[in-house]
């Protein structure tokens, strides 16, 4: 198994996504129908890559697909723990412009509450 | 003092978009043998996906030839293949500016090549598309 992904439903509003792998061409068919459907029924999508060696084309097509999918249902999304060869590839196509990188789990979820709250107007 | 000698791994893989998997666990394996550190690894990889997956799925090509050339200086990589004529160097590298909920998902492959690599040059020989990439 070249990706592994755990899906670990943090409370109504966040929805934590792990994965564990290389985020290549087979990586990114392995994932892509849970993508796709979380992308369908959660408010807000943290994906957590701290453990993703490698980030290319498809990879990237499959975060900009459950990113634009998310947005146009009012939700949002967000990646964390991307290492330094992982982010270049996330800002080299301005995914930064419409999911946050985050250092951190803690960190993106604080701030994706903060915006559905400030979205529904209501305090975090 | 002499220069130390380079060494070229070469391999040639059909034009399937599995063969770009195939590629990428030979570019591991040679890597060692290379002495590619783990970013040129990265950037080598990520160029071979989007070369495969273009030639593969846009200019339909049967074959595809992989050389990697390393030398004291950086790593060279050619990538070759018998797709319709398609030069890299010339497509814009494409970017999402600003916040919006308008953006395409895929077609960031030129920019993520020029990025990542020092310098590409193409040339179409022999019925070959020859792009070659430098780390």
């Amino acid at each position: 198994m070249r990706m592994d992904m755990k899906v670990i439903p943090a409370d109504d509003e966040i929805t934590h996504v792990v994965l564990d792998g290389r985020f290549d061409i087979q990586g990114a068919q392995a994932v892509d129908s849970r993508f796709d459907e979380l992308a369908k029924s959660s408010k807000a999508l943290v994906v957590d890559l701290a453990k993703v060696s490698f980030l290319a084309s498809l990879g990237i097509r499959t975060l900009m697909l459950s990113a634009k999918t998310l947005i146009r249902r009012g939700g949002e999304m967000a990646v964390c723990g991307a290492d330094e060869n992982v982010e270049k590839v996330l800002r080299t196509t301005g995914f930064n412009e419409v999911a946050g990188i985050y250092p951190d789990y803690e960190s993106a979820a604080r701030t994706l509450r903060e915006r559905l709250a400030a979205f529904s107007g209501k305090k975090p | 003092m002499s220069k130390p000698p380079s060494r070229t791994c070469t391999r040639d893989f059909p034009g399937t978009v599995e063969a770009a998997s195939d590629a990428e666990n030979w570019v591991a394996g040679q890597a060692s043998a290379l002495g590619l550190g783990q970013e040129a690894e990265f950037a080598i990889n990520l160029c071979l996906e989007e070369l495969f997956l273009n030639a593969v799925q846009h200019g339909h090509a049967n074959r595809t030839s992989i050389s990697v050339c390393a030398e004291a200086d950086g790593v060279t990589v050619e990538f070759a293949d018998d797709g319709e004529p398609f030069d890299p160097t010339l497509a814009p590298a494409k970017r999402i500016n600003g916040p919006t909920d308008d953006f395409d998902i895929g077609g960031y492959g030129t920019g993520l090549m020029q990025k990542f690599s020092r310098s590409m040059s193409y040339r179409r020989f022999e019925g070959m598309n020859r792009l070659v990439l430098e780390f």
